[in-house]
Order: structure tokens, then sequence, then C-alpha cells
């Protein structure tokens, strides 16, 4: 099934449709931009593009000989498929976009995107090992990792912060609230000191909490109950 | 590879028409699906997309078989595939409410461009796979996308004089087992004698009877209002 002939070209196609679908299913389950359809459009293409140069060079080396034999090969097989590379960059770029607080949404799905796209670039080049353990490994990050990794964030020493005020002072007392909590401030970056347009001034702070008060939501709860403070988020990217 | 086709892969005024011909098709099939959706690339885009492509791969094949030129003959179709993602990262739209549409239809458009490429390159049955699966993975596997089970998310407003009762309600929630996905909390009004009062945005996701919890919340001591959203 190595070798290059109909039989192994369907199969690989049907494999790349098959594991995008396989990611593609639990992304969509879990109502993420990029469902069940996506990956597998984006599988098929990206096979297509190792399988097009493989044809290419069995044309120069077959009936295309003797143009070969005047000119002299001049080929690359894998350039197809490092555009491909690029082309899905832009695509996921295109997802990725800033929310509040210096927040990024959509990271994740494109990422989810493009390494669903070099695994089904394995499987047009007729690598089915690596192609089912790249499948298995992608769908165990993307579907295991996420509670355990916002789990561990949530016991940890450090912080971030997103707050919204009612003006440029109030800062003062909320940094006063966090030192008196012995909450450790390692940057304050403040988004905007005045209200326009329904929005409230805002900065986000990154804290170390103390070794005794480390809780995460009683820093939150405390900062929600100055009366200067409009909003109060965690930020967990 | 099927061996009987090698006549039809060369470059000739005959073949020439035939990839134009089976590209247009091969475009119009995906393209009719998309415009039957209304989406913003119907049937022409993507008609375009799979003749440019097919275009952009003969040249190079003609560069290199017809004007024996020292080029590598995929340079160019190589190049189709990066610039068709600037294209498809163009239909992508982030809605105010931060979620994202367009995104199947470009990676339609994307693997369309692909299949324009290997008709181009006079590789005919690769393009019909590639069109077949790409019909499958839109109609079928769009029937059964729609169906995946999604639990359905809910943003419910609460207001509260008690600080303690955020934590109540919150309880509440993870009890009727429902995650909670965002979480605001404001300060709406201070007066020196009734202190402060407070609103909360939640937005949860679950199965669960919403008009039960609602009245649950509604009977906890220090909710003053919850309206779900």
């Amino acid at each position: 099934m190595r070798d290059f002939t109909f039989a192994s070209v369907c199969l690989r196609m049907l494999l790349a449709f098959l594991a995008g679908g396989a990611v593609g299913f639990g992304r969509a389950k879990k109502a993420q931009p990029a469902g069940l359809r996506t990956y597998m459009l984006i599988s098929i293409g990206a096979a297509m593009s190792v399988l097009l140069p493989i044809y290419l060079f069995e044309m120069l080396n077959g009936p295309w000989a003797d143009v070969t034999a005047e000119v002299g090969l001049k080929f690359d097989a894998s350039r197809m498929a490092s555009q491909v590379v690029t082309g899905i960059g832009f695509l996921g770029a295109g997802i990725i976009m800033k929310a509040l607080h210096q927040q990024v949404n959509g990271l994740t799905t494109a990422t989810a995107l493009f390494a669903t796209v070099c695994m089904s670039l394995a499987a047009g080049a007729g690598f089915y090992e690596c192609v089912i353990i790249a499948a298995a490994v992608i769908i165990v990050v993307l579907n295991v990792m996420a509670p355990l990794e916002n789990a561990f964030k949530r016991r940890l020493r450090d912080i971030t912060i997103g707050v919204e005020f009612t003006c440029a002072e109030d800062i003062n007392t909320i940094t006063d609230l966090m030192k008196q909590q012995q909450a450790q401030i390692v940057d304050i970056d403040i988004e905007s000191t005045e209200q326009k347009g329904g929005k409230y001034p805002s900065a986000v702070f990154i804290l170390k909490l103390s070794r005794e008060k480390h809780s995460h939501s009683g820093i939150l709860s405390t900062l929600a109950e100055l009366p200067c403070v409009r909003s109060v988020q965690e930020l967990i990217s | 590879m099927l061996n009987f086709l090698n006549p039809l892969r060369g470059l000739d005024a005959g073949t020439v028409v035939l990839r134009m011909l089976l590209s247009c098709l091969c475009g119009a099939a995906v393209g009719v699906e998309r415009s039957a959706k209304n989406r913003p690339a119907g049937f022409r885009t993507h008609i375009l997309v799979c003749v440019a492509a097919n275009l952009a791969a003969m040249t190079g094949l003609y560069l290199y078989l017809e004007l024996k030129m020292p080029s590598d003959i995929s340079r160019i179709s190589a190049q189709v595939i990066s610039g068709l993602g600037f294209i498809g990262a163009g239909t992508i739209v982030v809605t105010r409410n931060l979620s994202v549409k367009g995104l199947t239809t470009a990676a339609g458009l994307w693997t369309t461009g692909i299949v324009g490429l290997a008709i181009g390159s006079g590789y005919y049955e690769l393009a019909v796979i590639g069109t077949a699966l790409v019909l499958i993975a839109e109609t079928f596997f769009g029937m059964i996308s729609a169906r995946i089970h999604r639990p359905p998310e809910y943003t419910v407003e609460l207001a509260y004089d008690e600080k303690t009762s955020l934590e109540n309600v919150l309880r509440l929630c993870k009890d009727q087992r429902m995650s909670i996905v965002n979480l605001r909390v404001r300060t709406i009004a201070v007066s020196a004698d009734d202190g402060a009062q407070y609103t909360a945005t939640i937005t949860l996701r679950g199965n669960v009877e919403t008009d039960d919890m609602l009245r649950q919340m509604r009977m906890m001591h220090g909710v003053v209002a919850v309206a779900a959203l």
C-alpha cells in the first residue's frame, strides 16, 4: 500500500477523510467554531496536495520522460505540501479574534485545524502509522487536556484578573485591597482610563497570591465586593 | 493511478477543453450545495476557483512540457494553495458575540481549488475522488453535524444583595450538573444604608429544566431577581 496505485490512493484519501472527521467530531460536540465538515474538507484538500506531486513525479519519469531527458528534472515533490502549511496558517489567522481584556479567542481551533492538516499530509504520503498515532494524540490533547489544564491553572498561586471599574483613581483602591490580601502585584496593564461608549475603564492585573490565601475565587469575590468595581473576571488563556 | 487515462494527461487542444469542462463540473457540484444554503460563496465562486486553479496548473505544465523551460511544474500550483488560504480567510466573519461564520465555506473553497489543481495536472481520478468526498462531507456529514448533540447554553442574569447568594446559586448549578461557561459580576447600586447590590451574568451549559432551576434560584436567600436571557 506504499506503492502508488489507484487502490492505495483511494485508501489514503479515505484515511485522511476519516481521521479528519474523527478530530472534527469531538470539536463539533463542544460547539466550537470549526465543526465536522470543516475538518473533513481540509483533510481532503491536504491529502490531495501530497498525492498530486507524487503523480507528477510518476508522470515525469513515465509518459513525460522524454521531456525530462531533454530539459532535465527540476522538481520538488514537497513544494505543494509546504504551501498547505502556510495556506492553512492564513485560514487559521482568520478565526483568531480579540476579546475583552487582551484575551484571544479561536486560537485552539486554529491550531487544531493546523494539526489536522499536517496529519492529512502524512495520510496523502502513505505514512499510515503516523496518521493513526497523530489522530489519537490530537484527539486526546483536544478533549482530555483542556479540563486538566484549567484545573491546574486554578490551583496556581499566579492569577490574571481583568477588572472593570468606575474611574481611573479606583486603581489605587483595587491595588490597596490586593496588597491587603497579601497578593504580590507582578504587573498591571491599564487598558483604558476613561468611560466611553458604554465601556468602563479596565485593567489587567497579574498577581502572585500569598501561600496562605491562594484561592482564586476568594480574591475574585473580594474584589467584586468593592463598590467601585464594575466587573471581575479571571483570565485563563 | 489509472494508466488507460495517460493519453489524456498531456496538453493539447482536446485535453485543455476536457480539463476546462471537468473543472467547471467539479466546481459546480460543490458550489450548488453551498448556493442552496445561501452561503457567501456560491455556484460561480466555486467554479471560478476551480477553473482558475486548473489554469494555473496547466500553465505550470505548459512551461515545462511544451516550452521546455527548466522550471518546476508544481511551483505555480503550490502557490495557489497558499493564495486560496488568503481568500478563505476573507470569507470568515467574526460576529459580535465572538463566534465565527463562513469557516466551512472557506474550507470548501480551499479544497475545491486543490481539485482544480489536480484536474489541471491531468490527475482526473484524484479530482473525482476528491469531489466525491467533498460532497459526502458537505451533504451527508452536514446532516450528521447538525444532529450531534450539543448541550444547550443558557445565560442567566442574577441580582442579589448578599454576597453569599452567588456562591449558593453556583452550587445549585453544579448540583444540577450544569457547567459554568462564563461569569461576570458587577456592582450596580450602593447606598449607605442598603449596602451594595450586585448583578451577575452567568452562562451555563447543560440539560436541565430551566424554569424549575430559575424558580429555585428566586427562592434563595438574598436573591433579588433572576432572569433568563
